[in-house]
């Protein structure tokens, strides 16, 4: 016969040990990335991201409590692989939600297997429009799609005097990236009746640019767009223009690696003035992206850029949703219960201003649950001097634009 | 017409470059009748190399083709000696598979070590081309075209000139005979392989320049060497020579006149039809 | 005496799935069939005929690209996408067959490549009909029932035993050929195409009916990878990676058998799945690795060495 003494102290026990259960569960959120293979560089990016930003989350008393926790799986950028491993976070990990993904091809298998298996998507990265196009109700993206890269340049040539192209030469990769950024580039300007001169796919990671440069001289375009979802490619065509003496009134990059400290240091005096037009300049005037930028800086020894932000802020988009949402331990419920919260997400990171809703896009595509400010994330940068600054809409910028185009000589 | 004539003037420039990377492999095809697939593999190592030397000693990279040349000479012979030497008498077919399985565990031996990074090399004397007539010609292409051609002018003098070559020469024609004349062919199997690994390597240091590099770029190149090789001549290497440059007008030519994004489907359709119709190259100089 | 030991593993090989809740396990169940499936195809043409192509992954991504297009577009049931994807590849390897087979050893398969790299591109720039790099995407699978029951498409079960019937099919074919007119002529092919012709044997129509065989099975492979998947794009399944990767499993398994295609899945996709999952460094050094230590010193591959071992000949 158990006594009065004895029952308390099991119950005690039992308590405290399901309390001590309780509290060393973290939440967990998964992260497809590649970690090895040619675009392990990316999935580093993004690892130590997410890790700065678990760290300080957790430091500051985690999520209601409990301790937050990224699980990262290798896909090798592979789309397959990409399945595969968002099925394993989600039914042997049983991750809360994901993120991640890198590549459009790798993150549209995710999304389609987050959505078949109910479990919350937050792209942090991933471009592609058809993501946040295909009325996935499980899928949430942060950042701007490819269609909406292009805005800011065309903000600025239409409100900037005789900015306006006379003709363009578009100029992109034959990857999903290329295609859709190349379409909403043209798609405007077909629209404000500019002629395109030059309309070129190449293969990415081709080695050699200076043909397609020769070709586009001789339409003698008034603005070169240059698409490079590969840094290296953005370097290369941008090297082999001026090479080739393409002179337009202006170079416009769009992709990543128009944006990096490489295409700078690489081209040394051959970049200045070349516009990039992206998902993320980056205002150093801005108190929390300095902020981001000396610990970052501090805590890993170089300066962060798109991936990097994206990847902080998608976890600090995720532990806002954790907080709110209701959970239970029931598995199927919590995470319907994440996606609820991220549905009423809205705040700001140090990407910017983030509430989530369904839009029509700059191609027409009905967006579900795509980030309703990511039109004003498009930013026209510019270099100068071996610096990216921001140079349009005005309200961002860092200081003046200089055009047209004066540095290339005949 | 400045274009045409810039066109042909970069698809030449290029195209000698590609004919440098090809002919170690049609000499390695023509005397021991093996496709090493590997091939790729060397040129990407010649390039690191270069990017090493070049970024950790400060040595300009068409300089150090005088340590990497010889060194690589010395890693192919150690690969035939102790890797190839064995898998040889098994078949063509193995071979085959064979140099296939060196060249991923290469590719990713360098990709672990060096990591997928993207890199370029930037040499403070070639940041914008010369423009005689109006004519783009950037330096270090320029500069490469002119090694390419000593290079291979050199490569002739030693096939021609010298015993090692004739011997290269002999073993190509006929293995048996050479035997038979005193020609110790394995010995000659040994150095030819080390020659194509070290031109090849030479290919690399003098693309760099002009080019990017990552771990996985033999893929690609060792493809543009096969389309070349066919062109040119299995085994021969003046073909080499006229085919890489070929090839690289074609691809130049190709790319303004036709369609960038076909360009590449148009080199692997000449490729094939070489290969059914005239598959000693388009010379008729191959053998088979 | 062999009945019983084959009955087992067909027992265990059907009841696999059910032993375990582990949708991740299942998973590599599946690609280890898949990759079975692949192997044996290839070792059709390439094994038993000596004709090393790298260029099978055409067949994949042809399979794969019909079942999403007359999915999509046609509203074509995938399962007769599949049958369909198929037999299209099978038709493909009519004319690829009779161009690349005028060449011999190396050209030969210098060819099969430059062929798959050509529908790549076509399919990677035609965008009216593959929708080019932006790919093909199936959000749902139609509805089917046997009797009463549903397929439940979420569960791996039933892509689980598709695989098993496709990777048996292959086997099946395997064996018949192996043990028919067709495959003696096929290996005389490979040992001496002149004397083959010398005896009279119509070396051009074997190899293209067996190329046209294993063009078939991996069609229908492509459309499994579209079913499971669901998401086809250019680089996914025409990738020279993938021929290589079929390459390695027959060979690595055992080149012109039957089993030989199992082993070599079993061994290569836990050896990937060990190294993706423990160390994190790239797999494929060791496919590198094992392809030539296999080539070197067990060049009849892991099954050949074996059955010489236990001293059969199967």
């Amino acid at each position: 016969m158990l006594n009065k003494s004895k029952m308390i102290a099991m119950l005690s026990l039992s308590l405290a040990m399901s309390w001590g259960a309780l509290a060393e569960e973290t939440l967990k959120i998964g992260a497809p990335q590649p970690m090895t293979g040619p675009d392990a560089p990316f999935g580093d990016k993004f690892k130590k991201a997410y890790s700065m930003a678990v760290d300080e989350i957790n430091a500051a008393g985690g999520v209601n409590g409990r301790k937050i926790e990224v699980i990262l799986e290798d896909h090798q950028a592979k789309n397959p692989l990409a399945a595969t491993v968002a099925e394993k976070l989600i039914t042997q990990e049983k991750v809360l939600v994901l993120t991640g993904g890198r590549a459009s091809g790798q993150a549209v298998e995710i999304a389609s297997v987050a959505q078949r298996l109910k479990t919350p998507y937050m792209v942090d990265h991933p471009s592609a429009d058809v993501i946040t196009a295909k009325g996935f109700e499980w899928v949430f993206r942060n950042n701007p799609t490819g269609s909406i890269y292009p805005v800011a340049f065309n903000k600025f040539i239409s409100e900037v005097p005789d900015a306006m192209p006379k003709s363009a030469a578009v100029i992109y990769d034959n990857t999903v990236f290329g295609k859709t950024i190349a379409n909403s580039v043209m798609t405007f300007l077909k629209s404000k009746n500019v002629p395109i001169v030059s309309d070129e796919a190449y293969a990415v990671n081709s080695l050699d640019f200076k043909p397609i440069m020769t070709k586009v001289k001789s339409s003698n375009p008034d603005y070169v767009l240059l698409i490079a979802v590969s840094t290296t490619d953005a370097i290369l065509m941008t090297r082999h223009a001026k090479e080739m003496g393409v002179t337009p009134r202006a170079f416009v990059g769009y992709g990543g690696g128009f944006g990096v400290v490489d295409f700078a240091t690489q081209l040394g005096g051959l970049a200045d003035n070349v516009y990039s037009s992206a998902a993320w300049s980056g205002n150093p005037n801005n108190a929390l992206t300095a902020e981001f930028y000396k610990k970052f800086k501090t805590k890993y020894g170089f300066l962060p850029k798109e991936h990097e932000v994206e990847g902080y802020s998608a976890i600090y988009i995720i532990a806002d949703a954790l907080k709110r949402a209701k959970l239970t331990g029931n598995l199927e419920t919590d995470r319907e219960a994440v996606r609820q919260a991220l549905l009423e997400t809205d705040m700001v990171t140090v990407f910017g201003k983030v509430k989530f809703g369904n839009w029509v896009g700059p191609l027409g595509d009905q967006y579900t649950n795509q980030n309703i400010y990511s039109p004003d994330h498009s930013v026209l940068a510019q270099w100068r001097g071996g610096e990216l600054l921001n140079v349009w809409p005005k309200a961002n910028a860092e200081t003046a634009y200089i055009f047209p185009e004066k540095t290339v000589t005949r | 017409m400045e274009t045409l004539v810039q066109s042909v003037v970069s698809g030449v420039l290029t195209g000698s470059l590609y004919a440098m990377i090809a002919v170690g492999l049609t000499i390695v095809f023509g005397v021991m009748r093996i496709i090493n697939l590997a091939h790729g593999e060397m040129v990407m190592l010649g390039m690191f190399g270069a990017y090493w030397s070049h970024t950790l000693l400060g040595l300009d990279p068409f300089l150090s083709i005088v340590i990497w040349a010889p060194v690589m000479f010395g890693a192919g012979m150690l690969i035939h000696r102790f890797l190839l030497r064995e898998v040889i008498p098994k078949g063509e077919l193995n071979t085959l598979l064979y140099t296939a399985g060196l060249s991923l565990l290469i590719a990713n031996l360098a990709l672990f070590l060096w990591t997928g990074d993207y890199r370029t090399l930037s040499l403070s004397y070639a940041v914008m081309p010369a423009r005689p007539f109006g004519i783009a010609i950037p330096i270090p292409l320029a500069i490469a075209f002119f090694m390419a051609i000593a290079i291979s002018t050199g490569l002739y003098l030693l096939l021609t000139r010298s015993d090692v070559g004739r011997a290269i020469r002999a073993t190509a024609q006929n293995p048996e005979s050479a035997a038979l004349m005193g020609v110790n062919v394995q010995r000659i199997d040994m150095i030819t392989f080390g020659l194509g690994t070290a031109l090849a390597a030479a290919g690399g240091v003098l693309l760099v320049p002009s080019l990017y590099l990552f771990p996985t770029v033999g893929e690609i190149l060792i493809v543009k060497c096969f389309v070349i090789v066919v062109l040119g001549g299995l085994g021969s290497v003046p073909g080499a020579i006229a085919g890489g440059v070929l090839l690289g007008l074609v691809e130049s030519l190709g790319a303004v006149y036709v369609s960038v994004a076909y360009k590449d489907t148009i080199g692997f359709v000449l490729f094939l039809l070489v290969l059914l119709f005239r598959p000693a190259g388009l010379f008729g100089v191959g053998r088979s | 005496m062999t009945r019983l030991p084959a009955a087992v593993g067909v027992v265990i090989l059907l009841a696999a799935p059910l032993l375990t809740n582990n949708s991740f396990f299942q998973h590599l169940m599946i690609m280890v069939l898949f990759w079975t499936l692949l192997g044996a195809s290839w070792n059709l043409i390439g094994g038993f005929g000596g004709q090393v192509s790298f260029g099978h992954a055409t067949f994949l991504g042809i399979g794969a690209y019909v079942t999403m297009v007359f999915y999509l577009s046609l509203g074509l049931s995938p399962w007769l996408g599949m049958l369909a994807g198929g037999i299209i590849g099978a038709l493909f390897a009519l004319p690829i067959g009779l161009i690349c087979f005028r060449l011999r050893g190396p050209y030969f398969s210098l060819a099969t490549l430059a062929v798959a790299e050509i529908v790549r591109l076509v399919a990677l720039n035609w965008e009216q009909l593959t929708a080019g790099p932006m790919g093909l995407l199936i959000t749902t699978l139609p509805p089917i029932s046997f009797g009463s029951m549903t397929v439940n498409w979420e569960s791996k079960l039933p892509f689980y035993y598709l695989a098993v019937a496709l990777a048996f099919f292959a086997m099946g074919l395997t064996y018949v050929v192996s043990r028919s007119r067709l495959g003696a002529y096929l290996m005389a092919v490979r040992e001496d195409i002149d004397c083959a012709e010398a005896a009279g044997i119509d070396t051009v129509r074997t190899r293209v009916v067996a190329l046209v065989m294993s063009a078939f099975v991996v069609g229908l492979a492509g459309g499994f990878y579209s079913l499971y998947f669901r998401y086809v794009d250019p680089d996914a399944v025409f990738a020279i990676s993938l021929s290589v990767e079929m390459v390695f499993i027959a060979v690595v398994g055992g080149l012109a058998t039957t089993l030989g295609p199992i082993v070599g899945a079993v061994v290569l996709v836990t050896i990937s799945e060990i190294f993706r999952e423990r160390f994190q460094a790239g797999h494929l050094i060791f496919y590198g690795l094992f392809m030539m230590v296999v080539i070197r010193y067990m060049p009849e591959g892991i099954w050949g060495r074996l059955r010489l071992l236990l001293g059969r000949n199967g």
